[in-house]
Protein backbone atom coordinates (compact mmCIF):
# COMPACT_ATOMS: atom_id res chain seq x y z
CA UNK A 1 0.00 0.00 0.00
CA UNK A 2 1.12 3.69 -0.84
CA UNK A 3 1.08 6.31 1.82
CA UNK A 4 -2.45 7.42 2.35
CA UNK A 5 -2.39 11.03 3.44
CA UNK A 6 -5.47 12.92 4.57
CA UNK A 7 -6.23 16.62 6.47
CA UNK A 8 -9.00 17.52 8.62
CA UNK A 9 -9.65 21.22 8.99
CA UNK A 10 -12.19 22.97 11.27
CA UNK A 11 -12.55 25.18 14.32
CA UNK A 12 -10.97 24.52 17.73
CA UNK A 13 -13.61 22.86 19.75
CA UNK A 14 -15.40 21.54 16.87
CA UNK A 15 -13.71 17.51 17.74
CA UNK A 16 -12.17 16.79 14.52
CA UNK A 17 -9.03 15.29 16.47
CA UNK A 18 -11.39 12.30 17.36
CA UNK A 19 -11.39 11.16 13.64
CA UNK A 20 -7.86 11.12 12.85
CA UNK A 21 -6.96 9.18 16.43
CA UNK A 22 -9.27 6.53 15.08
CA UNK A 23 -7.64 6.31 11.66
CA UNK A 24 -4.21 6.17 12.94
CA UNK A 25 -5.26 3.47 16.11
CA UNK A 26 -6.87 1.30 13.44
CA UNK A 27 -4.04 0.91 11.27
CA UNK A 28 -2.14 0.63 13.57
CA UNK A 29 -3.95 -2.33 15.08
CA UNK A 30 -3.64 -4.00 11.40
CA UNK A 31 -0.08 -3.95 12.10
CA UNK A 32 1.00 -1.12 10.33
CA UNK A 33 1.76 2.78 10.97
CA UNK A 34 -0.57 5.40 11.69
CA UNK A 35 0.57 9.12 13.25
CA UNK A 36 -1.79 11.75 13.65
CA UNK A 37 -0.69 15.44 14.11
CA UNK A 38 -2.84 18.56 15.16
CA UNK A 39 -2.38 22.00 14.82
CA UNK A 40 -3.93 24.71 15.99
CA UNK A 41 -3.84 28.33 17.70
CA UNK A 42 -3.68 29.45 20.97
CA UNK A 43 -7.51 30.60 20.73
CA UNK A 44 -9.49 28.24 23.11
CA UNK A 45 -12.29 27.86 20.36
CA UNK A 46 -12.67 29.44 17.29
CA UNK A 47 -9.05 29.52 15.89
CA UNK A 48 -8.48 27.09 12.75
CA UNK A 49 -7.22 23.29 13.52
CA UNK A 50 -5.97 21.30 11.29
CA UNK A 51 -5.54 17.37 11.51
CA UNK A 52 -2.71 15.96 9.50
CA UNK A 53 -3.19 11.78 9.11
CA UNK A 54 -0.90 9.22 7.26
CA UNK A 55 -1.21 5.67 7.12
CA UNK A 56 1.20 3.55 5.71
CA UNK A 57 2.43 -0.16 5.99
CA UNK A 58 6.22 1.14 6.04
CA UNK A 59 7.20 3.45 9.05
CA UNK A 60 6.59 6.75 8.83
CA UNK A 61 9.41 9.07 10.31
CA UNK A 62 7.60 13.01 9.33
CA UNK A 63 4.47 13.25 11.09
CA UNK A 64 3.19 15.99 9.09
CA UNK A 65 1.65 16.26 6.04
CA UNK A 66 3.50 17.34 3.09
CA UNK A 67 1.40 20.34 1.35
CA UNK A 68 1.35 19.23 -1.98
CA UNK A 69 1.21 15.54 -1.24
CA UNK A 70 -2.68 15.68 0.24
CA UNK A 71 -5.45 13.38 -1.60
CA UNK A 72 -8.09 13.90 0.60
CA UNK A 73 -9.37 16.75 3.00
CA UNK A 74 -12.38 17.33 5.02
CA UNK A 75 -13.45 21.12 6.36
CA UNK A 76 -16.24 22.37 8.35
CA UNK A 77 -14.77 25.72 8.78
CA UNK A 78 -14.49 28.42 5.97
CA UNK A 79 -11.34 30.57 7.59
CA UNK A 80 -9.30 26.37 7.89
CA UNK A 81 -10.28 25.81 4.27
CA UNK A 82 -9.22 28.87 2.90
CA UNK A 83 -5.49 28.50 5.03
CA UNK A 84 -5.28 24.90 4.45
CA UNK A 85 -6.47 24.08 0.91
CA UNK A 86 -3.56 24.49 -1.22
CA UNK A 87 -2.13 21.53 0.47
CA UNK A 88 -4.32 19.31 -1.72
CA UNK A 89 -2.97 17.91 -4.85
CA UNK A 90 -4.22 19.09 -7.86
CA UNK A 91 -7.65 17.17 -8.91
CA UNK A 92 -7.96 15.76 -4.96
CA UNK A 93 -10.93 15.76 -3.33
CA UNK A 94 -12.36 17.98 -0.84
CA UNK A 95 -15.24 17.24 0.94
CA UNK A 96 -17.06 20.56 2.51
CA UNK A 97 -20.48 20.81 4.96
CA UNK A 98 -21.50 23.39 2.48
CA UNK A 99 -23.42 25.17 4.90
CA UNK A 100 -19.75 26.33 6.40
CA UNK A 101 -17.35 26.37 3.44
CA UNK A 102 -17.77 28.47 0.41
CA UNK A 103 -15.35 27.57 -2.24
CA UNK A 104 -14.87 29.59 -5.06
CA UNK A 105 -15.49 28.97 -8.57
CA UNK A 106 -11.73 28.28 -9.27
CA UNK A 107 -11.66 26.08 -6.48
CA UNK A 108 -14.23 24.17 -7.52
CA UNK A 109 -12.09 23.44 -11.31
CA UNK A 110 -8.83 23.14 -9.25
CA UNK A 111 -10.32 19.89 -6.86
CA UNK A 112 -12.85 17.48 -6.93
CA UNK A 113 -15.19 19.89 -4.16
CA UNK A 114 -18.06 17.69 -2.73
CA UNK A 115 -20.50 18.90 -0.83
CA UNK A 116 -22.23 17.15 2.66
CA UNK A 117 -23.94 18.82 5.29
CA UNK A 118 -21.98 17.05 8.10
CA UNK A 119 -22.84 19.24 10.96
CA UNK A 120 -26.60 19.38 9.64
CA UNK A 121 -26.58 15.33 9.55
CA UNK A 122 -24.53 15.09 13.27
CA UNK A 123 -26.96 17.61 14.68
CA UNK A 124 -30.14 16.85 12.93
CA UNK A 125 -30.23 13.40 11.73
CA UNK A 126 -28.43 11.22 14.22
CA UNK A 127 -29.08 13.81 16.98
CA UNK A 128 -26.06 15.21 18.86
CA UNK A 129 -23.38 17.21 17.10
CA UNK A 130 -20.45 15.70 18.70
CA UNK A 131 -21.10 12.81 16.12
CA UNK A 132 -20.02 14.77 13.64
CA UNK A 133 -16.48 13.59 13.87
CA UNK A 134 -17.81 9.85 13.26
CA UNK A 135 -19.62 10.84 10.26
CA UNK A 136 -16.52 12.84 9.07
CA UNK A 137 -14.67 9.41 9.59
CA UNK A 138 -17.02 7.52 7.86
CA UNK A 139 -17.28 10.03 4.76
CA UNK A 140 -13.15 10.07 4.91
CA UNK A 141 -12.90 6.39 4.80
CA UNK A 142 -15.86 5.65 1.87
CA UNK A 143 -13.78 7.91 -0.45
CA UNK A 144 -10.04 6.35 0.34
CA UNK A 145 -10.79 2.70 1.40
CA UNK A 146 -8.16 3.33 4.06
CA UNK A 147 -9.53 0.87 6.45
CA UNK A 148 -11.70 -2.21 6.27
CA UNK A 149 -14.94 -0.93 7.77
CA UNK A 150 -15.09 -3.59 10.45
CA UNK A 151 -11.66 -2.12 11.98
CA UNK A 152 -12.26 1.18 11.69
CA UNK A 153 -16.23 0.91 13.39
CA UNK A 154 -14.50 -1.66 15.90
CA UNK A 155 -11.37 0.84 16.69
CA UNK A 156 -14.25 3.59 16.69
CA UNK A 157 -16.24 1.95 19.07
CA UNK A 158 -13.38 1.45 21.71
CA UNK A 159 -13.01 5.41 21.59
CA UNK A 160 -16.26 6.43 22.26
CA UNK A 161 -18.45 6.09 25.86
CA UNK A 162 -20.67 2.82 25.24
CA UNK A 163 -24.05 4.84 26.23
CA UNK A 164 -23.42 7.04 22.67
CA UNK A 165 -22.10 3.87 20.79
CA UNK A 166 -25.74 3.33 19.18
CA UNK A 167 -25.90 7.03 18.31
CA UNK A 168 -22.10 6.86 16.59
CA UNK A 169 -23.13 3.65 14.69
CA UNK A 170 -25.59 5.54 12.98
CA UNK A 171 -23.58 8.26 12.62
CA UNK A 172 -20.93 5.93 10.40
CA UNK A 173 -23.78 4.50 8.45
CA UNK A 174 -25.43 7.93 7.78
CA UNK A 175 -22.14 9.61 6.91
CA UNK A 176 -20.91 6.55 4.59
CA UNK A 177 -24.83 6.84 3.04
CA UNK A 178 -24.19 10.24 2.12
CA UNK A 179 -20.38 9.82 1.00
CA UNK A 180 -21.77 6.78 -1.50
CA UNK A 181 -24.53 9.10 -2.71
CA UNK A 182 -21.56 11.96 -3.38
CA UNK A 183 -19.50 9.29 -5.26
CA UNK A 184 -22.53 7.79 -7.34
CA UNK A 185 -23.23 11.95 -8.50
CA UNK A 186 -19.70 12.40 -9.41
CA UNK A 187 -19.47 9.07 -11.52
CA UNK B 1 7.52 -8.31 26.23
CA UNK B 2 7.39 -5.17 24.09
CA UNK B 3 4.79 -3.55 24.49
CA UNK B 4 3.10 -1.88 21.82
CA UNK B 5 0.81 1.19 22.45
CA UNK B 6 -0.47 3.98 20.59
CA UNK B 7 -0.69 7.31 22.69
CA UNK B 8 1.32 11.23 22.54
CA UNK B 9 4.92 11.81 23.56
CA UNK B 10 2.79 13.51 26.88
CA UNK B 11 1.12 11.03 27.37
CA UNK B 12 4.05 8.36 27.22
CA UNK B 13 5.96 10.69 29.35
CA UNK B 14 3.45 10.41 32.28
CA UNK B 15 3.70 6.59 31.62
CA UNK B 16 6.83 6.49 32.11
CA UNK B 17 7.42 8.25 35.22
CA UNK B 18 4.75 6.15 36.94
CA UNK B 19 6.25 2.60 35.09
CA UNK B 20 9.85 4.21 36.53
CA UNK B 21 8.15 4.58 40.27
CA UNK B 22 7.45 8.41 40.47
CA UNK B 23 5.18 8.82 43.18
CA UNK B 24 5.15 12.86 43.06
CA UNK B 25 3.96 15.38 40.53
CA UNK B 26 4.02 18.78 41.33
CA UNK B 27 3.18 21.48 38.43
CA UNK B 28 1.30 23.93 37.23
CA UNK B 29 -0.50 23.13 33.59
CA UNK B 30 0.98 24.64 30.67
CA UNK B 31 0.53 24.21 26.96
CA UNK B 32 1.49 22.22 25.10
CA UNK B 33 2.87 20.04 28.00
CA UNK B 34 -0.41 19.83 30.22
CA UNK B 35 -1.66 16.53 29.03
CA UNK B 36 1.45 15.31 30.78
CA UNK B 37 0.17 16.59 34.32
CA UNK B 38 -3.52 15.30 33.05
CA UNK B 39 -2.18 12.09 32.53
CA UNK B 40 -0.17 11.75 35.61
CA UNK B 41 -2.82 12.70 38.01
CA UNK B 42 -4.82 10.02 36.59
CA UNK B 43 -2.12 7.51 37.17
CA UNK B 44 -0.28 8.11 40.49
CA UNK B 45 -3.44 7.82 42.52
CA UNK B 46 -3.94 4.71 41.29
CA UNK B 47 -0.63 3.49 42.50
CA UNK B 48 -0.78 5.42 45.69
CA UNK B 49 1.04 8.20 44.41
CA UNK B 50 0.14 12.16 44.20
CA UNK B 51 -0.28 14.89 42.13
CA UNK B 52 -0.74 18.22 42.92
CA UNK B 53 -1.22 21.48 41.49
CA UNK B 54 0.22 24.10 43.11
CA UNK B 55 -0.43 27.82 42.36
CA UNK B 56 2.15 28.42 39.76
CA UNK B 57 5.28 27.09 38.08
CA UNK B 58 7.62 27.91 40.80
CA UNK B 59 5.09 26.32 43.43
CA UNK B 60 5.32 22.72 41.45
CA UNK B 61 8.67 22.92 41.04
CA UNK B 62 9.07 23.29 45.08
CA UNK B 63 6.57 20.65 46.27
CA UNK B 64 8.49 18.12 43.75
CA UNK B 65 11.48 18.96 45.71
CA UNK B 66 10.24 18.49 48.93
CA UNK B 67 8.75 15.33 47.70
CA UNK B 68 12.18 14.37 46.40
CA UNK B 69 13.88 14.72 49.80
CA UNK B 70 11.39 12.86 51.70
CA UNK B 71 12.76 9.81 49.37
CA UNK B 72 10.82 9.49 46.99
CA UNK B 73 11.21 9.75 42.95
CA UNK B 74 9.48 13.33 41.97
CA UNK B 75 8.81 15.08 38.72
CA UNK B 76 7.18 18.27 37.54
CA UNK B 77 6.63 19.25 33.91
CA UNK B 78 6.10 22.28 32.18
CA UNK B 79 6.97 24.78 28.89
CA UNK B 80 9.72 27.28 28.20
CA UNK B 81 7.82 30.27 30.36
CA UNK B 82 7.49 27.41 33.42
CA UNK B 83 11.31 26.49 33.17
CA UNK B 84 12.12 30.61 33.46
CA UNK B 85 9.94 30.31 36.59
CA UNK B 86 11.29 27.12 37.73
CA UNK B 87 14.73 28.38 37.14
CA UNK B 88 15.33 29.46 40.59
CA UNK B 89 14.72 26.46 42.13
CA UNK B 90 16.43 24.05 39.67
CA UNK B 91 19.47 25.99 40.63
CA UNK B 92 18.98 24.99 44.67
CA UNK B 93 18.56 21.85 43.36
CA UNK B 94 21.49 21.66 41.59
CA UNK B 95 23.32 22.97 44.73
CA UNK B 96 20.95 21.28 47.30
CA UNK B 97 21.66 17.32 44.96
CA UNK B 98 18.13 16.82 45.05
CA UNK B 99 17.49 14.45 42.09
CA UNK B 100 14.09 15.78 40.13
CA UNK B 101 13.09 15.01 36.79
CA UNK B 102 11.51 18.28 34.86
CA UNK B 103 10.01 17.43 31.37
CA UNK B 104 10.07 20.60 29.35
CA UNK B 105 7.66 20.40 26.31
CA UNK B 106 9.43 23.24 24.24
CA UNK B 107 6.66 26.20 22.41
CA UNK B 108 7.65 29.12 20.58
CA UNK B 109 9.51 31.79 22.79
CA UNK B 110 11.25 33.64 24.12
CA UNK B 111 8.14 35.30 26.60
CA UNK B 112 5.61 33.60 26.25
CA UNK B 113 6.14 33.36 22.54
CA UNK B 114 4.11 31.16 20.62
CA UNK B 115 2.22 28.56 22.87
CA UNK B 116 0.86 26.07 20.65
CA UNK B 117 3.65 25.94 18.40
CA UNK B 118 6.81 23.96 18.19
CA UNK B 119 10.15 25.04 18.87
CA UNK B 120 13.51 23.91 19.99
CA UNK B 121 14.19 27.10 21.93
CA UNK B 122 15.19 25.93 25.42
CA UNK B 123 18.06 23.85 24.46
CA UNK B 124 20.31 26.74 25.81
CA UNK B 125 18.39 27.71 28.74
CA UNK B 126 18.67 23.74 29.53
CA UNK B 127 22.34 23.82 29.64
CA UNK B 128 22.34 26.15 32.48
CA UNK B 129 18.72 27.35 33.53
CA UNK B 130 19.57 29.23 36.92
CA UNK B 131 22.67 31.66 37.60
CA UNK B 132 25.98 29.98 39.13
CA UNK B 133 28.68 27.20 38.10
CA UNK B 134 26.75 23.65 37.35
CA UNK B 135 26.73 20.91 35.34
CA UNK B 136 23.03 20.37 34.12
CA UNK B 137 22.09 17.18 32.27
CA UNK B 138 19.50 17.41 29.63
CA UNK B 139 17.63 14.46 27.50
CA UNK B 140 15.91 15.23 24.02
CA UNK B 141 13.57 12.70 22.56
CA UNK B 142 13.22 12.11 18.95
CA UNK B 143 10.56 10.14 18.66
CA UNK B 144 7.71 8.62 20.59
CA UNK B 145 9.33 5.32 22.03
CA UNK B 146 12.10 7.56 23.50
CA UNK B 147 9.73 10.25 24.90
CA UNK B 148 8.94 6.95 27.35
CA UNK B 149 12.36 5.82 27.95
CA UNK B 150 14.53 8.59 28.01
CA UNK B 151 11.54 9.77 30.78
CA UNK B 152 12.61 6.58 32.44
CA UNK B 153 16.41 7.35 31.67
CA UNK B 154 16.10 10.56 33.16
CA UNK B 155 14.88 9.07 36.79
CA UNK B 156 17.58 6.60 36.86
CA UNK B 157 20.02 9.31 36.10
CA UNK B 158 18.10 11.85 38.55
CA UNK B 159 18.93 9.28 41.29
CA UNK B 160 22.52 8.49 40.11
CA UNK B 161 23.58 12.06 39.84
CA UNK B 162 21.37 13.42 42.67
CA UNK B 163 20.56 16.58 40.36
CA UNK B 164 17.77 17.99 38.46
CA UNK B 165 17.58 16.05 34.78
CA UNK B 166 15.80 17.74 32.09
CA UNK B 167 13.80 15.69 29.49
CA UNK B 168 13.38 17.74 26.61
CA UNK B 169 9.97 17.21 24.36
CA UNK B 170 8.66 19.89 21.97
CA UNK B 171 4.91 20.70 20.88
CA UNK B 172 5.52 18.42 17.59
CA UNK B 173 6.37 15.00 19.73
CA UNK B 174 4.85 16.31 22.86
CA UNK B 175 1.60 16.13 21.23
CA UNK B 176 1.61 13.77 17.98
CA UNK B 177 -0.20 10.55 17.99
CA UNK B 178 0.78 7.16 16.67
CA UNK B 179 2.84 3.58 17.43
CA UNK B 180 5.22 3.55 20.51
CA UNK B 181 7.08 0.03 21.25
CA UNK B 182 7.98 0.29 24.80
CA UNK B 183 10.15 -1.58 26.80
CA UNK B 184 8.40 -5.09 28.73
CA UNK B 185 7.95 -3.59 32.17
CA UNK B 186 9.24 -5.53 34.16
CA UNK B 187 12.57 -4.76 32.40
CA UNK B 188 11.93 -0.95 33.50
CA UNK B 189 10.83 -2.21 37.05
CA UNK B 190 14.15 -4.27 37.15
CA UNK B 191 16.22 -1.45 35.39
CA UNK B 192 15.46 0.90 38.82
CA UNK B 193 18.43 1.78 40.29
CA UNK B 194 17.40 3.72 43.37
CA UNK B 195 19.92 6.81 45.19
CA UNK B 196 21.98 6.06 47.44
CA UNK B 197 21.65 5.46 51.12
CA UNK B 198 23.74 5.35 54.10
CA UNK B 199 22.68 3.01 56.69
CA UNK B 200 25.75 3.03 59.25
CA UNK B 201 25.84 5.03 62.52
CA UNK B 202 23.76 8.47 62.70
CA UNK B 203 26.79 9.72 64.05
CA UNK B 204 28.68 8.92 61.20
CA UNK B 205 26.52 10.14 58.39
CA UNK B 206 27.86 12.86 56.09
CA UNK B 207 25.78 13.64 53.25
CA UNK B 208 27.97 16.16 51.63
CA UNK B 209 31.39 14.79 52.62
CA UNK B 210 31.98 12.27 49.61
CA UNK B 211 34.15 11.25 47.00
CA UNK B 212 35.27 14.53 44.69
CA UNK B 213 34.11 12.84 41.76
CA UNK B 214 30.44 12.04 43.80
CA UNK B 215 26.91 12.89 44.11
CA UNK B 216 26.17 13.88 48.04
CA UNK B 217 24.33 11.00 49.84
CA UNK B 218 21.33 12.06 51.03
CA UNK B 219 18.70 10.15 52.95
CA UNK B 220 15.20 10.50 53.14
CA UNK B 221 14.32 13.45 55.93
CA UNK B 222 12.71 12.08 58.75
CA UNK B 223 14.29 9.03 58.84
CA UNK B 224 16.63 9.63 62.01
CA UNK B 225 19.33 11.16 59.95
CA UNK B 226 19.63 14.58 60.07
CA UNK B 227 21.06 17.24 58.60
CA UNK B 228 21.27 20.79 56.69
CA UNK B 229 19.38 21.30 53.67
CA UNK B 230 20.66 25.33 51.55
CA UNK B 231 21.48 26.69 48.16
CA UNK B 232 24.23 28.43 50.69
CA UNK B 233 27.56 26.63 50.36
CA UNK B 234 27.62 23.96 52.84
CA UNK B 235 30.06 21.80 54.65
CA UNK B 236 29.65 18.00 54.97
CA UNK B 237 26.43 18.05 56.94
CA UNK B 238 25.06 20.70 54.62
CA UNK B 239 25.48 23.74 57.33
CA UNK B 240 26.31 26.58 55.52
CA UNK B 241 30.09 28.25 55.12
CA UNK B 242 32.47 30.24 53.63
CA UNK B 243 35.85 28.10 54.65
CA UNK B 244 37.93 28.58 51.30
CA UNK B 245 38.81 25.40 50.48
CA UNK B 246 35.17 23.90 51.23
CA UNK B 247 33.58 25.96 48.90
CA UNK B 248 36.03 25.48 46.07
CA UNK B 249 35.71 21.45 46.48
CA UNK B 250 31.68 21.84 46.50
CA UNK B 251 31.71 23.54 43.04
CA UNK B 252 34.16 21.28 41.90
CA UNK B 253 32.83 18.11 42.83
CA UNK B 254 29.63 19.38 41.38
CA UNK B 255 31.22 19.20 37.65
CA UNK B 256 33.71 16.20 38.35
CA UNK B 257 30.27 14.08 39.71
CA UNK B 258 29.07 14.40 35.89
CA UNK B 259 32.07 15.23 33.76
CA UNK B 260 34.30 12.34 34.69
CA UNK B 261 31.17 9.77 34.21
CA UNK B 262 30.24 10.81 30.78
CA UNK B 263 30.49 7.36 29.77
CA UNK B 264 27.35 6.35 31.96
CA UNK B 265 25.38 9.51 29.92
CA UNK B 266 26.46 9.72 26.73
CA UNK B 267 23.63 8.38 24.08
CA UNK B 268 23.34 9.04 20.42
CA UNK B 269 21.65 7.81 17.47
CA UNK B 270 23.87 7.42 13.89
CA UNK B 271 21.56 7.20 11.07
CA UNK B 272 22.81 5.80 7.55
CA UNK B 273 26.53 7.92 8.42
CA UNK B 274 28.76 4.64 7.67
CA UNK B 275 28.89 5.42 3.82
CA UNK B 276 27.65 9.33 3.63
CA UNK B 277 29.36 11.79 2.16
CA UNK B 278 26.87 14.62 4.15
CA UNK B 279 26.59 14.94 8.02
CA UNK B 280 23.12 15.86 8.88
CA UNK B 281 22.61 16.37 13.08
CA UNK B 282 19.66 17.33 14.76
CA UNK B 283 17.81 16.27 17.71
CA UNK B 284 14.42 16.01 18.90
CA UNK B 285 11.34 16.56 16.28
CA UNK B 286 13.18 17.79 13.62
CA UNK B 287 15.46 14.75 13.21
CA UNK B 288 12.03 13.26 11.77
CA UNK B 289 12.37 15.29 9.16
CA UNK B 290 15.86 14.75 8.54
CA UNK B 291 14.79 11.11 8.59
CA UNK B 292 12.96 11.60 5.92
CA UNK B 293 15.02 13.74 4.06
CA UNK B 294 18.00 11.46 4.21
CA UNK B 295 15.63 8.87 3.03
CA UNK B 296 14.76 11.38 0.06
CA UNK B 297 18.57 12.20 -1.24
CA UNK B 298 19.57 9.27 -1.05
CA UNK B 299 16.74 7.85 -3.42
CA UNK B 300 18.23 10.66 -5.71
CA UNK B 301 21.87 9.37 -5.04
CA UNK B 302 22.87 11.95 -2.81
CA UNK B 303 24.42 10.11 0.42
CA UNK B 304 23.57 11.99 3.62
CA UNK B 305 23.64 10.47 7.08
CA UNK B 306 23.06 12.05 10.78
CA UNK B 307 24.34 12.17 14.02
CA UNK B 308 21.31 13.05 16.79
CA UNK B 309 22.51 13.50 20.52
CA UNK B 310 20.00 12.44 22.59
CA UNK B 311 21.65 13.10 25.82
CA UNK B 312 22.49 16.97 24.99
CA UNK B 313 23.82 18.02 28.02
CA UNK B 314 26.47 17.36 28.53
CA UNK B 315 27.30 16.81 24.67
CA UNK B 316 28.88 14.44 23.08
CA UNK B 317 32.26 16.39 22.58
CA UNK B 318 34.57 13.63 21.27
CA UNK B 319 32.63 12.47 19.31
CA UNK B 320 31.18 15.52 17.44
CA UNK B 321 35.34 16.05 16.85
CA UNK B 322 35.74 13.03 15.60
CA UNK B 323 32.75 13.34 13.06
CA UNK B 324 33.83 16.74 12.54
CA UNK B 325 37.72 15.40 11.09
CA UNK B 326 35.76 12.21 9.25
CA UNK B 327 33.01 15.10 7.83
CA UNK B 328 33.97 18.07 5.14
CA UNK B 329 30.08 18.96 4.71
CA UNK B 330 28.49 19.31 7.84
CA UNK B 331 24.83 20.75 8.50
CA UNK B 332 23.23 21.65 11.81
CA UNK B 333 19.51 21.75 11.51
CA UNK B 334 17.51 22.91 14.91
CA UNK B 335 14.29 24.67 15.40
CA UNK B 336 15.70 27.98 16.92
CA UNK B 337 18.54 30.63 15.87
CA UNK B 338 21.68 27.97 16.21
CA UNK B 339 21.67 27.19 19.93
CA UNK B 340 23.19 23.74 19.41
CA UNK B 341 25.23 24.71 16.70
CA UNK B 342 27.67 26.84 19.07
CA UNK B 343 28.79 23.84 21.05
CA UNK B 344 28.90 21.48 17.71
CA UNK B 345 31.59 24.43 16.46
CA UNK B 346 33.26 24.47 19.87
CA UNK B 347 33.41 20.41 19.94
CA UNK B 348 34.71 20.46 16.29
CA UNK B 349 37.41 23.23 16.85
CA UNK B 350 35.41 24.31 13.09
CA UNK B 351 33.70 27.49 12.30
CA UNK B 352 32.35 26.04 9.07
CA UNK B 353 29.29 24.42 9.63
CA UNK B 354 26.17 24.86 7.86
CA UNK B 355 23.23 25.80 9.57
CA UNK B 356 19.36 25.35 8.78
CA UNK B 357 17.42 27.24 11.33
CA UNK B 358 13.46 28.37 11.91
CA UNK B 359 11.80 29.97 14.59
CA UNK B 360 8.49 30.91 13.20
CA UNK B 361 6.95 28.10 15.23
CA UNK B 362 6.51 25.66 11.86
CA UNK B 363 8.22 22.53 11.82
CA UNK B 364 10.71 21.88 9.49
CA UNK B 365 9.27 20.17 6.26
CA UNK B 366 11.63 17.24 4.44
CA UNK B 367 11.91 19.50 1.26
CA UNK B 368 13.81 22.36 3.49
CA UNK B 369 16.20 20.25 4.35
CA UNK B 370 16.78 18.88 0.99
CA UNK B 371 16.58 21.93 -0.57
CA UNK B 372 19.62 23.53 1.89
CA UNK B 373 21.33 20.33 1.62
CA UNK B 374 21.46 21.06 -2.61
CA UNK B 375 21.91 24.70 -2.04
CA UNK B 376 24.85 24.94 0.30
CA UNK B 377 26.86 21.44 -0.59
Amino acid sequence: MSRIVMRFTGVGGQGVLLAGEIFAAAKIKMGGYGVKTATYTSQVRGGPTVVDIQLDDEEIWYPYAIDGQIDFMLSVADKSYQLFKDGVTEGGIIVIDPNLVYPTDEDRKKWRIVEIPIITIAKEEVGNVITQSVVALAIANTFTNAIPEDVLIETMLSKVPKKVHEANLKAYELGKKYALEALEKMK
Amino acid sequence: MAREVISSGNDLAAMAAVDAGCMFFGGYPITPSSEVMHTISDLLPKVGGTCIQMEDEIGGICAAIGAAMSGVRSMTATSGPGMSLKAENLGLAQMAEVPLVVVDVMRGGPSTGLPTRVSQGDVAQAKNPSHGDYKSITLCAGDLTECYTETVRAFNLADRFMQPVIVLLDETIGHMHGKAVLPDLEEVKAGIKPRKTFDGPVEEYRPYGVAQDEPAVLNPMFKGYRYHFTGLHHDAMGFPTEEIETCRKLIDRLFRKVDEHRDELEYNEEYKLDDADILLIGYGSASLAIKEAINRLRDEGIKAGMFRPITLWPSPEERLFELGQKFDKVLSVELNQGQYLEEIQRAMGRKDIQKLTKTNGRPFSPQDIIDKVKEVF
